[in-house]
């Protein structure tokens, strides 16, 4: 099958007033067509850099630094100009961030923000069109009275309405690929898997792959077909979800599972900020393929 | 009721307070400097009983509570007295002087926000680079120096050194236009007279400018720094990360939530254009309110005092009622608040 995006070697570095910092070191992964990858670390370690590169958004800061093979719809995208790697975004490939609520614009209706997203892929789209297209969209959310949720402002809605009004916009497109960023993170825990589970629904039924940036390894079982690991900018291990679950085998994959606040008491738990065996080469599971 | 109205009704309400106080404040401080008025007003000639006739007839030798008792009561009649400067009603003098600096300081307000806002995007735009740097360099200048400060500079440079614009006046003496808003730039145009209008229109420029620099720079100073901030909020990100244009987020996306919290200081600096008209029109010549307020205060002309400094305030407050409005129009929460509270 083919990939829809392969990252090889990818290194990012940062310029700044103490010299060059290194972020990423050399990360590789690759998304097949329709499915669903997560990528897992800690804060900080690379994850959210890692998506921003796929859309381009990095490489337009000046003090960034990115070098590695990027290939989408085997596409070389470091080969594309600006102006064509600017025109996937949206289209292609689309994202949705941590808290919807916040991540739509407080001062224009969700109408407007629609349409100014599905004239991404068809800029003479008629008002009355793309109001006709986001109430369908809206109907694949279970939104249905879509006359009042697109002429509400962000804020007369719940953050779990958001989250809708933001899957149904980021697939509008029928992208190749969707990055979602911790999506819904700033939910209740009940809203999250809710809305998990329709964007769940959606990508299987649309064959959309997804790149799924987490913290949160409950959700990333139930969610992704594949995972990789990621610690300080490196991916440490990787390998279909039941295998690296059933079996971790790197100390810093056994380290954050073991990570997991549990009812019976012991406060919260952390993680050594250091340990020797984290920098342990990367362990590979087994795959259906070479 | 919906929540625009409330919110209309209760600034109507707190300005008509306002205007009560400022009448108070301004009746007993005019009454309360030095100088009998009368005499003023008939010179050093007139006898003591014609002088004591005309504070009779002007109730000055009542308490200054009963006085402003009188004013109200004139005033709920629309009279504001007669100036003893002109010896005609307040109300046919402001009418008379108040639409030239109405003008000017109208067409500073457009330069302002016209020029401001642009200039502030742009630079939000072009965060550390050039365009920015030079935006930034500009409208710091603009905002260090008080606008007579800028009418002089600005009348040496462009009216004497390079006479391009007309040094001072309103309208060249050539042209008779007939009055009827008082506003030259409009009535030229109801007469057809395009020579006119253009004649006019060089006057009005740089007067205008002077008076709009600081506002400039203001605005382009806030709108950058409101831009700049908006442009880090996960809304703009995710613009960007679904490839909206970068002119089009500039200029729709991130400019309207941007706009609201400058709109406030922009109206500020707008009212304030009228006191700084005062001098602006004094360095060109102008012939606006302010000729007749420095006159009339020299000479202690109590009604035709009162009467300006209530036009003044009122125009204030009307501008600042229609910021106001502006942002309850721009900022849904304001809209769709239940208090209406701003």
């Amino acid at each position: 099958m083919r990939d829809v995006l392969r990252i090889e070697d990818l290194v990012l570095k940062f310029r700044g007033y103490t010299g060059v910092t290194e972020v990423l070191h050399g990360i590789s992964l690759n998304i097949r067509a329709g499915e669903r990858v997560a990528l897992v670390g800690e804060s900080g370690s690379g994850k959210s850099v890692t998506a921003r590169i796929v859309l381009g958004q990095l490489q337009e800061l000046r003090s960034a630094q990115v070098q590695g093979g990027l290939y989408f719809e085997e596409q070389d995208l470091n080969r594309l100009s600006r102006r064509q790697w600017h025109a996937l975004r949206g289209t292609h490939m689309s994202m949705i961030f941590q808290d919807p609520t916040s991540s739509l614009n407080p001062v224009f209706t969700i109408g407007v923000q629609f349409t100014e997203v599905l004239r991404r892929r068809d800029p003479k789209l008629s008002k009355e069109a793309a109001a006709k297209r986001a109430g369908e969209l809206l109907n694949s959310v279970s939104i249905h009275d879509h006359a009042r949720v697109l002429n509400a402002y962000p804020f007369q809605l719940s953050g779990g309405m958001n989250q809708r009004v933001a899957i149904a916009m980021a697939l509008a497109n029928h992208p190749s690929l969707l990055i979602a960023d911790e999506p819904g993170t700033a939910l209740d825990v009940t809203v999250q898997a809710q809305t998990l589970h329709l964007m769940h629904d959606l990508v299987e039924r649309t064959g959309t792959a997804v790149l799924f940036i987490s913290h949160n390894l409950g959700v990333v079982r139930e969610f992704a077909d594949r995972i990789y690991v990621i610690y300080r900018g490196r991916i440490v291990e990787q390998g279909p979800t039941q295998a690296v679950f059933e079996n971790p085998r790197h100390a810093y994959t056994r380290a954050l599972m073991a990570a997991v606040p549990r009812i019976t008491g012991g406060g919260v738990p952390e993680i050594q900020d250091m340990d020797g065996a984290f920098f342990d080469p990367l362990e590979v599971h087994g795959e259906d393929r070479p | 009721m919906t929540p625009v109205l409330r919110l209309l009704a209760r600034r109507l309400g707190i300005s008509l307070i306002v205007l009560v106080g400022v009448s108070m404040l301004i009746f007993g401080i005019a009454r309360v400097i030095p100088g009998d008025p009368a005499r003023i007003a008939l010179g050093p000639n007139a006898t003591a009983e014609q002088v004591d006739a005309l504070r009779e007839s002007l109730h000055l030798n009542e308490a200054i509570p009963v006085q402003y008792g009188y004013f109200v009561k004139d005033l709920l009649r629309g009279d504001l007295g007669t100036s003893l400067y002109t010896n005609r009603p307040v109300t046919q003098d402001i009418a008379q002087f108040l639409p030239a600096t109405l003008e000017l300081v109208l067409f500073a307000g457009i330069l302002m926000v016209g020029i401001g806002l642009p200039l502030g995007i742009w630079s939000a735009r072009y965060r550390g680079r050039w365009p920015d740097h030079v935006i930034r360099l500009v409208s710091l200048l603009g905002v260090s120096a008080p606008s007579f400060v800028w009418a002089v500079i600005l009348m040496l440079l462009f009216a004497f050194f390079l006479p391009i614009f007309p040094i001072a006046g309103r309208i060249s003496d050539i042209y008779e236009i007939e009055r009827v808003t008082g506003f030259l730039l409009i009535d030229t145009l109801l007469a057809g007279n395009l020579a006119a209008f253009r004649d006019a229109f060089w006057h009005i420029v740089l007067p205008a400018f002077a008076l709009a620099v600081s506002g400039i720079g203001q605005a382009a100073r806030l709108t950058r720094a409101n831009m700049v901030e908006t442009y880090d909020k996960p809304y703009i990100e995710m613009a960007q990360a679904y490839g909206f244009r970068a002119r089009r987020i500039a200029r729709k996306y991130a400019f309207k939530p941007s706009l609201i919290p400058s709109l406030t200081i922009i109206g500020l600096d707008f009212a304030a254009m009228l006191g700084n008209a005062f001098l602006v029109e004094a360095v060109f010549a102008w012939p606006g309110l302010s000729r007749y307020g420095v006159a009339v205060i020299l000479r202690k002309d109590l009604n035709a005092i009162i009467g300006t400094v209530l036009i003044i305030s009122a125009t204030f407050l009307i501008v600042n009622l229609i910021v106001d409005l502006l942002i309850a129009f721009l900022n849904p929460r304001i809209r769709y608040s239940q208090r209406g509270s701003s």
